[in-house]
């Protein structure tokens, strides 16, 4: 591990992706793939199809690490929202060739709620900016955090969480509301 | 109302629009005081930045390693596809007016390219009838020409006919050690979907199956090889792999579409 800033070292790879050194991409990958796949799985929830996200997203990585500056994003915020947004492409895709395919992921998803484990997250790697949302998710109940960050990184509605998760749709909103007033009034200190 | 004197209220609902749980006429509602209020627009900002702190907290879990190895395969496909197209851009030699695209897509290219293949073996197949029908016209200059023509060619010493298994051929396969490379011409009329890879396999006579590489969506394709990866293989298979194909070590995943015998020119 090298004493640098993890943000330093993420950028000059960047910077040499941009400039098409493929030893670049192979080191960026090393660094960061596991942090992305746990990304992928949590959205679409399967390997095979996390597996191709996460080929889709360095792929996506390696012809537009020219523009990552101009994003004025930490480096791991803005390989998150690459690797978000071709998960949820391939929900979409998803949910659209096969609408049976939710009934089988539901029990998963009521294990992971029913569990009332500590914050799971992984704040090792994470910006300053990230960190700060981990210290104030860390505050809430963890089904109000399991449900506001589901409802981002799926980009669900109060009725899609409420149907996928089985809880009434009374219960998701009230969940989701206390929780984001938690929030803010937590990263309200951190502004 | 006025939503920009009311910071609070404004707060709640720029979280519920980045969070994605507004929805509907108060969503709309809300990106049109953005659209007229920077105040709106930064606070929605804040808060889409904040949330995709979201993206960074995620349990780390190792994927495969293949994916890696799909993702270096497609990398090392598109630089060397790139280099070909800079190679051909450097020497026009029969470019038509640019095509939309990028003259080397224009299908014209290859049908002019292609006739002019077919008048070359017609060529020859003329010199032969001539030299054979004991006419001796072919003077020795003309045998010195030929012999640096075939000099300055690429020496194919082996080729193979992929076929499916109705016995059409749908791959032919060239290789030349001179310059270390395996051409593949695709001569049926066979497509993989956009998001699958064909795969070359060399199936040698003891181990498993060997990937040869992983071939890209043209007509005409270069594999880099060495004479020691074909020497005494008997056959070459292709498989229909995820895009990118999979390591050598895994063998192929998916269903061999073309196979055929590797043989050693001796002419």
């Amino acid at each position: 591990m090298s004493t640098r800033h993890p943000d330093t070292e993420l950028m000059d790879l960047l910077d040499r992706i941009a400039a098409q050194d493929d030893s670049a991409l192979k080191s960026l990958y090393d660094r960061t793939a596991s942090q992305l796949f746990g990304l992928a799985l949590r959205v679409v929830r399967n390997r095979d199809a996390a597996e191709d996200v996460l080929q889709e997203a360095f792929l996506t990585i390696w012809r537009s690490a020219g523009s990552y500056r101009a994003s004025l994003s930490p480096p791991m915020a803005w390989m998150g929202l690459i690797v978000r947004s071709r998960a949820l492409d391939a929900l979409r895709k998803r949910s659209s060739d096969r609408a049976d395919l939710m009934n089988e992921l539901d029990d998963d998803m009521a294990q992971t709620l029913e569990g009332d484990s500590p914050n799971p997250m992984d704040a090792a790697d994470a910006s300053e900016q990230a960190f700060a949302l981990h210290h104030c998710l860390g505050k809430l109940e963890s089904k109000q955090r399991e449900v506001v960050s589901l409802a981002y990184l799926r980009d669900q509605s109060h009725g899609e969480l409420a149907e996928q998760l089985k809880l009434p749709l009374g219960t998701v909103k009230t969940w989701i509301r206390r929780g984001l007033e938690q929030l803010r009034a937590c990263m309200a200190r951190y502004a | 109302m006025n939503i920009t004197q009311h910071p609070d209220l404004l707060d709640r609902l720029a979280a519920s629009y980045a969070l994605g749980t507004l929805r509907g006429g108060a969503r709309r509602r809300f990106e049109t005081l953005a659209r007229e209020h920077a105040t709106v627009r930064a606070a929605a900002l804040v808060w889409q930045t904040r949330w995709s702190g979201l993206t960074e907290l995620q349990p780390q879990v190792a994927p495969s390693p293949a994916v890696w190895t799909r993702i270096d395969n497609l990398v090392r496909a598109g630089q060397l596809e790139q280099a070909m197209r800079a190679a051909r851009q450097a020497t026009p030699a029969h470019a038509p007016a640019p095509a939309p695209g990028g003259w080397w897509r224009n299908l014209l290219v290859w049908r002019v390219a292609a006739a002019a293949g077919a008048i070359a073996t017609l060529a020859a197949v003329v010199v032969g009838v001539q030299v054979n029908g004991g006419l001796r016209v072919t003077t020795g200059a003309q045998i010195a020409a030929l012999q640096q023509q075939l000099q300055a060619t690429p020496q194919i010493q082996y080729v193979a006919v992929l076929a499916d298994d109705k016995a059409a051929a749908s791959m032919l396969v060239t290789f030349d050690p001179k310059n270390n490379q395996l051409v593949l011409q695709r001569v049926g009329g066979f497509q993989e979907g956009a998001d699958k890879s064909l795969q070359l396999w060399a199936l040698p006579p003891a181990g498993g199956p060997r990937s040869l590489g992983v071939l890209g969506q043209d007509k005409l394709l270069t594999l880099v090889a060495g004479e020691a990866d074909v020497r005494q293989v008997p056959a070459l298979a292709i498989s229909l792999e995820p895009k990118g194909g999979v390591p050598s070590e895994t063998g192929p995943t998916g269903p061999v579409l073309f196979k055929g015998e590797l043989i050693q020119r001796m002419l």
